[in-house]
C-alpha cells in the first residue's frame, strides 16, 4: 500500500504534465470569493461572549488551459493571539473528461456532505456554525485530507463518486497529514452519490475511509469510518441528514470500539413577501465508544438542539439569530445564542 | 486553420467578457429587453453536434456536463440579468429565479464542482458573435433573432418553430 501511495503521485504528475503539453494555449479564466462573518454571542458558563469577527475566506478557481484547474481556498481567522491564515484546500486538477478527472493536492475528506459542501463558505449554509462532528478542528472525523483523488460522473447515470488515496490524519488527529504521512500508513475514501437529473438538490450519498490512526501512546489504530446521508438543499426545503460510524480497532488489545454521530437539519423558506426568510430547526447527537483509544479523553459525547432564523437581507449577505442548547460529555446542558452576519462577494469573474 | 483562427479569437475575446462580467456584478446587471416566445439553442459551429434530449441540455446548462463529446470543454454563455430570454431559461432549464441562479452557481465554483461559471453576455448580437468564435461555447438566443450563420441545435428532436418544442414562452 504504501509503495502505491508514493507511486500514485507521481504518475498524476508526469501524466497531466505529457497531456498538458498536447493542449493548445488559452488564456487563463479566473472566479474569485470572498466569503466572511461577524458574530455576536452570548453564552452559558465560562464561555467567551461578546463580539467575534468570524472567518475570512479568500476562494479561487482559476481555469489554467482547457483540462486543468487550479483550485484554492485561504482563511483568516480571528483569534485571542492574533490571526491565523490556514491553506484550506489547495487542488491542481486535471480533467480528462465528466466521467473522470484527477487531482493532487489539499481537500476537504468526502467523508460527509456538510464537510464538502459548503467548506468555509458560511453564507453558504443554513445555520450559524457546522454540526459538531464535521465543525472546522473537528477531532471525530479527519477534515481536511492530503493526497490525490480521482472524481467524475458515471455515464448514463445520475452517479457522483470520488475516490482518493492520503495521508490520513497527523499526530494531532485534527489535522491532516500536511508534512508527510505520520505514522507510514496512507488513507483511502471512497464516496458516491446518487443525484437523479429530474430532482435538482436531492441526493443520497454514502462514503467509507480506512487508515491506520495514530493515537497518543504511539501506536496506530485500524480506523473505519462509513458515513450515510440523504439531502435536499434546493428550492424552499433545506433537508440535510448524516450518519457517521466509526470503528476502531487497538492495535495492542485487539478492542473493537464503535463510536457513531447522527445529525438532522431541516429548513423551510416562506413564501411570499417573506421569501427572505427561512427558519430552522438541528439535532445532533455523538456516541463516543467507551475506551476508544482515539478517541477517548479528546472527544465527548454530545447532544445539541438548536433552532434559528436565517434572513436574507440582500442577494449575497444574511443575517442568522441560532439559539442552541447543548451538552459535552458529564457537563450540563447550557444555552448560547448567537447573532451572526455572513456575507460572500463575487470579486471578479462571479 | 478556421479552427487554429477560431481558438485565437476565442482566447482573446475571453478575458473582455470576464470583465465584462465582473462589471455587471458589480453594477447589478445590464438591462435588454425582448419580448422572445421562444429560444434557440445555439452553439460553435464545429461543435459536433445537431440534437440534445431537454435532460442532456439541462445537465450542460446546469453545470453536471463540462465537455462535449469530442472531448471539448463547454463555455456557457448567458445572457445578463432582465433579459426576458435569460427568465425563460431560468425557469425552464433551471427552475430558479435570479438569487437562486447565482446561490447555484457560487456554491458549484466553490465546492470545485465546476472550473469555471457561466459567461455573461449583453446582448443577441454579442451572443452570436462570442459563440462563433470560442470552441465549445453554447448560448440561446431568442427564435426571431436567430441568423444563418449560427448553428441551432434540436432539443428532443424539434426546432424552436415547431410543435413541442420545450424552450417556449
Amino acid at each position: 500500500m504504501a509503495r502505491v501511495g508514493r507511486l500514485l503521485p507521481c504518475a498524476f504528475v508526469l501524466l497531466c504534465s505529457s497531456l498538458g503539453a498536447q493542449e493548445a494555449p488559452s488564456e487563463p479564466s479566473v472566479h474569485a470569493f470572498l466569503f466572511g462573518d461577524m458574530m455576536y454571542m452570548e453564552q452559558e458558563g465560562d464561555a467567551a461572549d461578546g463580539f467575534k469577527l468570524g472567518q475570512t475566506v479568500g476562494h479561487g478557481n482559476v481555469l489554467l488551459s482547457d483540462r486543468v484547474a487550479l483550485f484554492g481556498e485561504v482563511s483568516l481567522t480571528g483569534r485571542d493571539t492574533g490571526y491565523g491564515i490556514e491553506v484550506e484546500r489547495a487542488i491542481l486538477r486535471y480533467d480528462f473528461s465528466d466521467a473522470f478527472k484527477l487531482s493532487a493536492g489539499r481537500y476537504h475528506t468526502p467523508i460527509s456532505y456538510w464537510n464538502t459542501a459548503y467548506h468555509h463558505g458560511l453564507w453558504l449554509q443554513g445555520s450559524v456554525a457546522r454540526p459538531e462532528a464535521v465543525k472546522f478542528g473537528s477531532r471525530f472525523i479527519p477534515v481536511h485530507f492530503v493526497g490525490s483523488m480521482a472524481e467524475g460522473k458515471i455515464p448514463s447515470a445520475p452517479v457522483t463518486y470520488a475516490v482518493g488515496i492520503g495521508n490520513g490524519r497527523a499526530e494531532n488527529i485534527a489535522r491532516a497529514g500536511d508534512a508527510g504521512d505520520a505514522n507510514g500508513s496512507r488513507a483511502i475514501v471512497a464516496s458516491a452519490a446518487v443525484q437523479p437529473g429530474g430532482l435538482l438538490g436531492f441526493r443520497i450519498g454514502g462514503a467509507v475511509y480506512v487508515d491506520d490512526a495514530p493515537t497518543s501512546d504511539g501506536t496506530n489504530t485500524d480506523e473505519r469510518i462509513t458515513n450515510a446521508n440523504i439531502v435536499w438543499d434546493r428550492g424552499r426545503l433545506d433537508l440535510i441528514s448524516e450518519y457517521i460510524n466509526i470503528r476502531h480497532v487497538a492495535s495492542a488489545s485487539g478492542d473493537v470500539t464503535t463510536s457513531t454521530a447522527t445529525y438532522v437539519h431541516a429548513g423551510v423558506r416562506l413564501g411570499g413577501e417573506l421569501r427572505a426568510v427561512m427558519p430552522y430547526v438541528r439535532w445532533e447527537k455523538m456516541d463516543i465508544a467507551e475506551g476508544d483509544v482515539v478517541f477517548s479523553g479528546v472527544v465527548p459525547d454530545y447532544e445539541a438542539v438548536l433552532g434559528g432564523v436565517r434572513w436574507d437581507f440582500s442577494e449575497l449577505a444574511a443575517l442568522k439569530v441560532e439559539y442552541r442548547n447543548e451538552k459535552f460529555g458529564s457537563a450540563d446542558r447550557t444555552g448560547s445564542l448567537y447573532v451572526q452576519a455572513s456575507f460572500a462577494v463575487p470579486l471578479f469573474g462571479g | 486553420m478556421r479552427q487554429e483562427s477560431s481558438r485565437r479569437i476565442g482566447a482573446w475575446v475571453r478575458p473582455w467578457v470576464l470583465s465584462l462580467s465582473a462589471m455587471t456584478a458589480l453594477a447589478g446587471g445590464a438591462s435588454a429587453q425582448s419580448t422572445a416566445v421562444a429560444v434557440a439553442i445555439v452553439v460553435h459551429p464545429e461543435t459536433q453536434v445537431e440534437n440534445l434530449t431537454f435532460q442532456e441540455l439541462k445537465a450542460i446548462f446546469r453545470g453536471e456536463r463540462q465537455f462535449w463529446d469530442d472531448g471539448r470543454r463547454v463555455t456557457l454563455l448567458m445572457r445578463a440579468p432582465v433579459a426576458a430570454e435569460r427568465r425563460l431559461v431560468l425557469d425552464k432549464i433551471y427552475g430558479m429565479d435570479e438569487a437562486e441562479f447565482r446561490e447555484y452557481w457560487i456554491g458549484k465554483m466553490f465546492r470545485a464542482e465546476v472550473a469555471a461559471g457561466p459567461k455573461l453576455v449583453y446582448s443577441s448580437d454579442m451572443a452570436r458573435d462570442l459563440v462563433t468564435v470560442i470552441p465549445g461555447a453554447i448560448t440561446f438566443v431568442p427564435l426571431n433573432e436567430v441568423s444563418s450563420e449560427t448553428k441551432v441545435v434540436r432539443i428532443d428532436g424539434k426546432l424552436p418553430s415547431e410543435e413541442g418544442y420545450p424552450l417556449r414562452q
